[in-house]
This record gives structure tokens, C-alpha cells and sequence, in this order.
């Protein structure tokens, strides 16, 4: 069991997926569930002759912050660069759930149980979407997750969390979208078709992926931020990501209606207003969006200290 | 007629009752900017004489304002403008019983998301879910939801278009259906696999072969069409079939309806498995995580 207290100042960047799960709730409160004793991994990577990792790339579990149960999903980077499968796709939708479930049989003993002590979910992220090994059962498995978290809606808050190396790409992107609340670092990444892919399908001089300053001020937690996607941007800690978290834990489910990006005819409406702005804007970089914003100097925003972007900003309004 | 693919329009006049197809108009809502989102064709029609919401792909449209949007790409106007089709189904039958609420067609073939910069920059990824979001709502609401794949129904676009309603349908491959992530081509360069290899387990492996027949296998598709013809009488059937399984219950249809028919046709079994096991293993562990006297 690695130490707690060590996890905390760690970077989240750098963290495992274990790590992190740990790290988000209260110390020694984490319980894996469907762990890797329990063995399953992927029949399509076996029938493939491709190695097999037995948590499959997704650790899940659940713990607690204060009195609230913490349903747990951390993606792994590193095993097959965080893609979903039947396995890791069956453990998220199990996950969701049975937070739900769990929600369901506590209010129906307790109707007034209070806000703090009701089931949350928190996802983190780290993942290029649909693992093409398992392509049709992956596609399959992302609509399962997208009925889940409808399924959640009103009920149990779901929070992602984004500040891994390989960032929230592909179906998992609108996955992280259709949640309650965003909390990102700067190093975090969400969007849907990654930055090669678009090069490889559009050309470089629509995306130029070698260019790292422009892929994160594209799809990184900064901008994310002056777009209103990303709800909360912290620091690079798992200390800073789980104090974030624990803020969200105080809030009566009602209150993430407002945090929402998507999920609504209300949102839809408003997201139109940005999608009008991308026409009359027609920005070449995500800088022509900050300065319309009411951000004077871009350029000095996106390189400056985190905490003077955080208190300088201006942030987009719909 | 050897192929509905890009012939998305057809396909809606070949599905619903003559003449009835009134484009541009659901419940309240009236869409009268014929350049938003034109890769989008939504509207009301009859099916067997019932109120249906057609959500169908146009390949024959070209959104001029995002040069990426053409083909049945599903772009960030589009994926909004359908997700506002379902939430208008939805207010309009809002005081109707589940079972009489209104069917949502989609009639499928787009060959992805839009794929570009400023995509990114405003989040394609949000216009993506939100069409999912739609969908699951009006479907968890009673909505019977029908997708109907007559061309392709590939990746991402397929997740917001198609893989949300309660059941799926697809013509036959030898009417040029294409149901996958992407081509193999790019799947062996992305993953590293020989392609020889590939295209020897594609012959029989469901997860990673193109085409209606294998995701068949895996649960993907409720029925395969084999005359075009025939469409309209299946979907009539499958909406029918729709009401009454969602009278007895919500897993029966939709992504979850789909598990349990892939574990019955042999095309994903572990995930049953992996499902009850963590149900077992919350239920050990649950006692820990009630609530406390104060």
C-alpha cells in the first residue's frame, strides 16, 4: 500500500492510476473493487497475442471523503494508452451503477440522509477513447457509459477529473463533457479527435501536432477554463485535485445542475452561442477566442504562473 | 436500388408514410436557417399512419461555415441542431404516458465527427454528448428509439447517431453498410499489427471486423434488412417490440438491452461477468460506506 500522505504532494501528472484513486479519498478508505486478483482481462487482447494487464487498465473502487461514498474510476495511461474495452468499459458502467443503486436503497431508508453523506462519483481520466483492439466492443461500451451517467442525472454527481499525461480524447472526451463538473491542471487535455488525428486527416496546416504550445492551448486545462468546459483549474498535486473534490462533496446535487456544460435544451442553446462565435470569429488559434474574451495579452496569459492566470483571467460568457 | 449509402434522404421517403415526411419542424420547434447545421435533416413524419421524429444524415450537404462538415459528417451545428430535434420530441409529448410518447427515427450513415481545429478550440466533444445525453433522456422517458443504418455508421459519429437508441438496425453488407471504428488500414498502423493479421481474425472475430454481421454478433444490431424495401415494415415491428419491453423494464432495450444480447450470441462474455462480480463485491464491503449515527 503506498503511503498516503506522499501521494497527496505528488504530481497528479505523473500519479498512476492507483495512486490517484487512493489519493482522491480519505486516507485508508479506498477499497478496490474488481481489482486485479480478481483476474479479468480482455479476451480480445489474448485472441490478438497482445499482453494482458489484470485490472485492464482501469482501476475502480470505492472510498470516502468526510462521510460522502466516493465511487471511484482511474484510468491508466500506460496500459494501451487508457482505451476502453468490454472489461475496463463493463467496470465504469458497473461502477455508475452501483453508486446509483446505492443511492436508490439509501434514500429510500433515508429520505432526508443529508447531501454529504449520498454517493458521488469521480472519473479520472486518462485515456484516447475506444481501444481499437476491442473497436466494436469499445464503441459498444462508451454508449453503455453515456446511458449510465444519464441514468445518474438528479441523482448521484459524477466529477471528472483531467490532469493525466494522455488527456480525455475520443469517445471518453464527450464522455468527460456529459458530466457534472470538470476539475482540471493545466497539463490537462479534453477534447474529441486528438491532435494526430486531425493532422493525419485534415493536414498540418490545420493542426500541426508537433506544436506542443499549440495542442495545449487548444485542448489544455487553460483554455478549457476561458471556455467554461472546465469547471475548476488546480494545481499539479493530487492534494490540490482531492481538495477541489472534497469542495464539490459539500454540494446538494441540485447545485451541479449550474456547472453543467451539456444535458439540457437550456445548454444546447447556450453552447449554439458559442458555435455562432466560432463563425463570426473564425479563429485561426484558440488566442483569437481569449481576446475576444476580454484577455489583452494572450500570448503572456498562457506562458505567466498559474496562480496569476487564475486570478487575472477573463473567462468566455454565452 | 443497390445502395442507400449517401442517399440519406431517400432512405427517410422510403421509411415513412407518403408524403408525410414535413422537414424543419418538430413539435414547437421550427428550424428556419437553412444553413444551420444542413448536414442534419430533422423533422416530423407518419410511420403506419403514427407520429414519428425523423434524425436523419444528408451526404449530399456542405456546411459551408465549417469546410471539415460534409459527407454525413456530423459537425458541432449538426450535433447540436439534432440533440435539439430530441429535446423538442420531448417537450412535445411531455404530458403523454411513456407508451404513447412519440418515436424518434434515426436514419444512420455519416462517416464520423468533424474533424478540425476550430472543433477543438469550441469543444466538438460537448455538441457530440450532447446529442447522447438527448437521446438517453427521451429513450429512459418512454421514447421508443429506432436507428435505422442504411450507409455508415462509423466511430464516434455512430456513438452520438445511432448507438443511444433502444434498438438498431442495419441493411445487409451487400448493400454497402459499413458499421466500425475505422478502417483496418488504420487500425493495424495505430496499433501495430500486421494487417494480414488482422484481416485473417476479421473473417471471424466480431470486436474488430467491419460490417453489420459482426456487430450483429456483439449485440450491436437488434436485425439485419435484407431487401431495402423491407426497411419500413422492421422498424414499424421494432417500435412496436420497443413499447411493450419497456413496459416490463429499461434494460431490456438500449445499450444495456444490447449487452445481454451480445452475451447471447456469443460476442461479449466477459462483461456480464465483471458486472455481477463487482456487484458482489460492493455488497461485501457495503456496510462501511452507510451512514453513521451522528
Amino acid at each position: 500500500m503506498p503511503n498516503w500522505t506522499k501521494i497527496q504532494t505528488s504530481s497528479f501528472l505523473e500519479s498512476n492510476a492507483r495512486d490517484r484513486a487512493i489519493g482522491l479519498v480519505d486516507e485508508g478508505s479506498f477499497v478496490e473493487l474488481i481489482g486485479p486478483f480478481d483476474r479479468f482481462c480482455s479476451p480480445h487482447l489474448v485472441t490478438l497475442g497482445e499482453a494482458v494487464e489484470f485490472d485492464d487498465g482501469i482501476v475502480t473502487g470505492v472510498g470516502k471523503i468526510g462521510q460522502r461514498p466516493v465511487f471511484v474510476i482511474s484510468q491508466e495511461g500506460r496500459f494501451i494508452g487508457g482505451s476502453v474495452g468490454e472489461v475496463g468499459g463493463a467496470k465504469m458502467v458497473g461502477t455508475i451503477d452501483q453508486a446509483i443503486a446505492f443511492y436508490d436503497s439509501l434514500i429510500a431508508e433515508f429520505p432526508e440522509l443529508p447531501d454529504a453523506q449520498r454517493p458521488l462519483v469521480a472519473i479520472s481520466f486518462e485515456t484516447g477513447g475506444v481501444r481499437l483492439h476491442e473497436a466494436n466492443a469499445g464503441l459498444l461500451a462508451h454508449a453503455e457509459v453515456m446511458d449510465a451517467i444519464q441514468r445518474a442525472r438528479h441523482k448521484v454527481p459524477i466529477v471528472a477529473l483531467i490532469g493525466s499525461r494522455i488527456g480525455c480524447f475520443g469517445g471518453m472526451g464527450f464522455v468527460a463533457a456529459a458530466t457534472d463538473a470538470i476539475i482540471m491542471s493545466e497539463f490537462g487535455r479534453l477534447g474529441l479527435t486528438g491532435p494526430e488525428v486531425i493532422e493525419q486527416e485534415m493536414g498540418k496546416d490545420e493542426f500541426d501536432s508537433s506544436n506542443r504550445a499549440l495542442v495545449y492551448r487548444t485542448t489544455g486545462g487553460r483554455h478549457k477554463y476561458v471556455m467554461g468546459d472546465c469547471n475548476f483549474l488546480v494545481d499539479d498535486t493530487v492534494a490540490s485535485f482531492r481538495a477541489q473534490l472534497t469542495e464539490l462533496t459539500l454540494l446538494p446535487i441540485a447545485e451541479f445542475e449550474s456547472l453543467r456544460r451539456i444535458g439540457s435544451e437550456a445548454l444546447v442553446e447556450k453552447q449554439l452561442r458559442g458555435v455562432a462565435l466560432a463563425v463570426t470569429i473564425a479563429p485561426t488559434d484558440s488566442r483569437d477566442v481569449w481576446r475576444y474574451a476580454g484577455n489583452n495579452d494572450p500570448i503572456g496569459l498562457a506562458d505567466g504562473p498559474i496562480a496569476d492566470f487564475r486570478k487575472t483571467v477573463k473567462r468566455l460568457v454565452l | 436500388m443497390d445502395t442507400l449509402l449517401g442517399k440519406g434522404r431517400e432512405a427517410v421517403d422510403l421509411i415513412v408514410d407518403p408524403n408525410s415526411f414535413a422537414q424543419d419542424k418538430v413539435g414547437s420547434l421550427a428550424f428556419t436557417d437553412a444553413t444551420f447545421g444542413p448536414g442534419a435533416v430533422v423533422g416530423e413524419a407518419k410511420l403506419d399512419g403514427q407520429l414519428v421524429t425523423v434524425i436523419a444524415s444528408d451526404a449530399e450537404a456542405f456546411n459551408e461555415k465549417f469546410p471539415v462538415v460534409y459527407s454525413g459528417i456530423i459537425g458541432m451545428e449538426e450535433g447540436y441542431k439534432m440533440a435539439q430535434a430530441v429535446y423538442a420530441s420531448l417537450a412535445a409529448d411531455a404530458a403523454k404516458k411513456p407508451e404513447q410518447k412519440r418515436a424518434i427515427i434515426l436514419v444512420v450513415d455519416t462517416p464520423g465527427n468533424g474533424p478540425g481545429k476550430v472543433e477543438e478550440i469550441f469543444g466538438m466533444n460537448k455538441a457530440t454528448g450532447a446529442y447522447q445525453l438527448a437521446l438517453a433522456e427521451a429513450r429512459l422517458a418512454g421514447h421508443p428509439i429506432v436507428a435505422m443504418v442504411v450507409g455508415r455508421a462509423i466511430s464516434g459519429a455512430f456513438l452520438c447517431h445511432g448507438l443511444q437508441a433502444d434498438r438498431i438496425l442495419s441493411l445487409d453488407a451487400k448493400f454497402q453498410t459499413m458499421i466500425h471504428v475505422m478502417p483496418i488500414t488504420s487500425v493495424s498502423r495505430i496499433i501495430k499489427k500486421d494487417i494480414e493479421v488482422l484481416e485473417e481474425l476479421a473473417k471471424s472475430n466480431p470486436v474488430f471486423a467491419a460490417g453489420p454481421t459482426f456487430f450483429y454478433q456483439l449485440g450491436g444490431v437488434e436485425e439485419l434488412v435484407s431487401e431495402i424495401p423491407a426497411m419500413r415494415e422492421a422498424i414499424i415491428k421494432q417500435v412496436a417490440e420497443i413499447r411493450k419491453a419497456k413496459a416490463e423494464g429499461l434494460n431490456a432495450v438500449g445499450p444495456r438491452g444490447r449487452g445481454k444480447l451480445g452475451q447471447e450470441r456469443g460476442g461479449r462474455k466477459v462483461r456480464p461477468e465483471v458486472l455481477a462480480r463487482l456487484n458482489a463485491e460492493f455488497a461485501a464491503v457495503q456496510a462501511r460506506f452507510r451512514p453513521q449515527a451522528n
